[in-house]
């Protein structure tokens, strides 16, 4: 159930951190007297004042629900993005720029021999112009900006996510979420199963061959390239039924805490006749909802929904026609004969279309074998001519893959140290500026952006705290100043002040352990049922609450970080007992002479 | 008198109504004897209850002592007064001062749920309930245990308070006009309740303005505007 979004180490340290709280507030409760727990939660929970906890539990319900829901769906957004964007590169980038690294695969040997380094594969990367001739005849030829990635498959395949996010060459049966998840070496031997070997994955397969085609190259071209949002009807999945189902669901669970809290009540109140009368009545309730939401009839049902996506507007086999302007080692452009700048056009296949969700790669990158990137960028090597010295082949970046994704930073410094070593040994590779940085760093900007707005967005739902903290506040002053002659009897029997006051620390503490649990509940069941609930708010009103094209995501992204609950949920319990500090302080500090005197 | 239990020695209290002083006890002092009973007899307004809740540690003097068992209480620490009024202390007021929220049986166990950690509850609960059933039973509450203080009558209601301040056998019993709130009847029945309790050795210190009541101690003070009339 909880597979894909819950993080299962946080929930380790979660649980470790909720036992040792959980044990310390325990060892609390036992060696205080019992008068305290007795007191409060008859406070709390005796006759119609059952009614004060639960509403005053509300605003921290309220908070505890909000900070889950809305934490979860932006760091699943964080982390999808994230994971995006590592999916299109590898976990540490060494970048060339258009200059170009030579004597590449030498120093990519050095690199591999670095502890901690799994792999390392050249890349060519240079800016192209696309021109596509799209098969509707109606629409004009596409011409669009584009960056050139030279790879080698088989090498590129195991580095990231490419591989995952091919759309022709995959494995059938599987859906987006699970093919972007599973894990890189375990889908690669699917596809290779499939018949998708991965240093294949550039070639042109005979079914895509057409006139002229057999000595093209294949190219793998983003979505957003080759194709054009348009507003199509997509047929989707919903369970019928099952959105009453919850909430019918929640109010039988809402019902049976209704009546756990009325025992108290009824029990005192009314005698035991009155408690049991009570209890077979709410228990009949409860049981009616139950009856009534299971009785529910829950079907799948299918339903076309208007939704903008990338249509792709060429077919596989059609032809890219690229222009690109190869880079001399030295920096130069190249020039033809009469100085202008040489522009070198080359006719690919497109073998594959890919999509990965990170919109800048998505609408830029087009993937070609990585020798006939390099001749488009002019890096290609060149022998002797002449008076002219051989020019070595260049690659514009080192692509590596480390054994744990947590040590990309250490392996980066001793990839710098790595690269002074071979300029030591290679001084005719030259001063180049290298950049050599972890995926993290280098993707920064976007990375950045989204968690600033994650923790914006916690920081200002956090802030409803301090209203729910001044109402905590004035029910604990109310209730003490209520309870004003109980504290005095409390006092004249021989309490003492810290402990008649902790009583009231104690109500503020129920009082967020009610709303926390509430909240974190309703949250936990919200998540977990989004996807129906969104599609069934979606058709309800008429809306389309999350729109796939705006967001890249084929569901609204969730991550549920156990250690931010429990985080959620000692903040508010320390704050509902802080703020009830109000309440203790007038009763700790009231002389029993005060309340006792009069009636 | 026998050998004393309780002492003030020139008790003194102030009270501030903003800017202005008002003394309401003017260096009182009286002795207590063990096993006796003691009546303060004074109007409304003569300072009676000041003195009562001074003398069971209730509340601070200005200026005096209060011995209790020859220790000096008000130079102890807080705790210790709020130990003794737990275990060697029993109140009963005018107005019963029982809570609300607890049943008779819970209002006659607060005294030990006050001094019993949670952890240690269940060794003593049974000891506990049993010694609160038997006083409830002596003062014919046995089958009003389960009632809530508002079910019961005024009669009732005190009793209840009695049972609570008897139930962990205190050395003194402070009772402040036990029975100012109740009729006739019902008033000599809680008075017949605490000479029954003098006579098996408790000592009580009575205070009302009820001379007909008042009568019933062994001896008899009367307080008039903070000070005694006649000293023991």
């Amino acid at each position: 159930m909880w597979d894909g979004w819950l993080d299962i180490p946080g929930v380790m340290a979660a649980l470790a951190g909720g036992v040792l709280v959980a044990a310390g507030l325990a060892a609390l409760i036992l060696v205080t007297p019992i008068y305290k727990h007795i007191v409060c939660l008859r406070y709390l929970f005796a006759g119609w004042k059952a009614v004060v906890p639960l509403i005053s539990a509300l605003p921290a319900a309220l908070g505890v629900f909000l900070l889950i829901l809305v934490f979860a769906i932006m760091d699943g957004f964080v982390r999808e993005t994230r994971e995006m964007t590592r999916g299109t590169l590898a976990d540490v980038i060494v970048d060339a720029h258009l200059e170009g690294m030579p004597y590449y695969d030498e120093f990519i040997q050095r690199i591999t021999r670095i502890e901690g380094v799994e792999a390392a594969t050249p890349i060519i990367q240079t800016y192209a112009i696309v021109r596509v001739k799209p098969r509707v005849e109606a629409v004009k030829p596409l011409v669009r900006p584009c960056l050139i990635i030279g790879v080698r498959p088989e090498q590129k395949a195991e580095m990231g996510r490419f591989a995952q996010f091919l759309v022709r060459q995959t494995v059938a049966g599987l859906k987006a979420q699970e093919k972007t998840r599973m894990d890189t070496a375990r889908y690669l031997e699917h596809l290779r199963a499939a018949g998708y070997p991965p240093e294949a994955l550039l070639d042109v397969p005979a079914d895509l061959r057409r006139d002229g085609a057999a000595s093209r190259a294949g190219a793998i071209a983003g979505l957003g390239i080759i194709g054009t949002p348009l507003p199509v009807l997509v047929t989707e999945s919903a369970l019928e039924g099952a959105g009453a189902r919850v909430l019918l669901g929640v109010l039988t669970g809402g019902a049976v805490v209704v009546l756990l809290l009325v025992w108290q009540a009824s029990r005192r109140y009314h005698g035991r006749r009155g408690w049991r009368r009570a209890a077979l009545a709410w228990l009949l309730a409860a049981g009616a909802l139950a009856t009534e939401a299971a009785l529910i009839p829950v079907y799948p049902v299918r339903e076309e929904r208007r939704q903008v996506i990338d249509v792709p507007l060429l077919d596989y086999g059609d032809d890219i026609l690229v222009s690109t302007i190869p880079v001399r080692p030295s920096g130069a452009l190249e020039k033809e004969v009469g100085g202008l700048p040489k522009v070198s056009e080359r006719l690919l296949v497109l073998v594959d279309a890919f999509r990965s969700g990170y919109w800048e790669a998505d609408s830029t990158h087009l993937y070609v074998d990585f020798a006939t990137a390099q001749q488009m960028a002019g890096m290609e090597g060149r022998p002797a001519e002449g008076d002219q010295a051989a020019v070595p082949a260049r690659a514009s970046q080192v692509h590596v893959k480390v054994h744990d994704p947590a040590q990309a930073a250490a392996a980066v410094e001793k990839i710098k140290e790595a690269w002074r070593e071979f300029l030591h040994e290679r001084p005719e590779a030259g001063l180049l500026q290298l950049s050599i940085n972890t995926w993290e760093t280098q993707q920064r900007m976007i990375l950045k952006v989204v968690e600033i707005e994650r923790n914006i967005t916690a920081l200002m739902l956090g802030l409803m705290f301090l209203g729910f903290g001044v109402v905590i506040a004035l029910i604990s002053y109310v209730m003490a100043y209520i309870k004003g002659r109980d504290v005095g009897i409390l006092k004249a029997l021989g309490a003492r002040d810290a402990g008649v006051g902790s009583l009231f620390l104690g109500y503020g503490f129920i009082i967020g352990l009610l709303g926390t649990a509430l909240g974190m509940a309703g949250a936990l069941v919200m998540i977990h049922y989004l996807d129906p609930i969104e599609i069934w708010v979606n058709r309800m009103l008429d809306v389309d609450v999350f729109p796939r094209e705006m967001y890249y995501f084929e569901h609204i992204p969730r991550h549920v970080s156990a250690p931010w609950c429990v985080g959620v949920g000692v903040a508010v319990l320390a704050f509902s007992t802080l703020a009830s500090m109000a309440g203790g302080l007038l009763a700790a500090l009231r002389q029993p002479v005060e309340s006792l005197r009069y009636e | 008198m026998s050998e004393p239990i309780l002492q003030a020695r020139g008790l003194v209290k102030d009270y501030w109504m903003g800017a202005a002083r008002l003394r309401v006890l003017h260096g009182v002092g009286l002795d207590v004897g063990r096993g006796e009973f003691l009546c303060i007899l004074g109007p409304s307004g003569s300072g009676k209850s000041t003195l009562l809740h001074l003398m069971g540690l209730l509340d601070r003097p200005t200026e005096g002592q209060v011995l209790f068992e020859g220790e000096d209480a008000f130079a102890r620490p807080k705790r210790w007064r709020d130990r003794l009024r737990n275990e060697a202390i029993g109140f009963v007021f005018q107005f019963y001062h029982l809570m609300p929220d607890l049943s008779v049986l819970e209002n006659t166990l607060l005294p030990a749920m006050i001094r019993t950690p949670l952890v240690r509850w269940p060794l003593v609960r049974g000891r506990e309930r049993r010694r609160a059933e038997e006083v409830l039973g002596d003062l014919g509450l046995r089958d009003r245990k389960g009632h809530l203080p508002t079910e019961l009558s005024g009669g009732e209601r005190q009793r209840a308070a009695i049972a609570r301040a008897l139930v962990h056998r205190p050395r003194v019993l402070f009772a402040d006009e036990p029975t100012g709130n109740l009729d006739t009847a019902t008033g000599g029945e809680i008075m017949r309740v605490l000479a029954r309790l003098n006579r098996k050795g408790l000592t009580v210190v009575m205070v009302t303005h009820d001379e007909r009541l008042a009568r019933q101690a062994h001896r008899l003070l009367h307080l008039v505007d903070g000070r005694l009339l006649q000293r023991p």
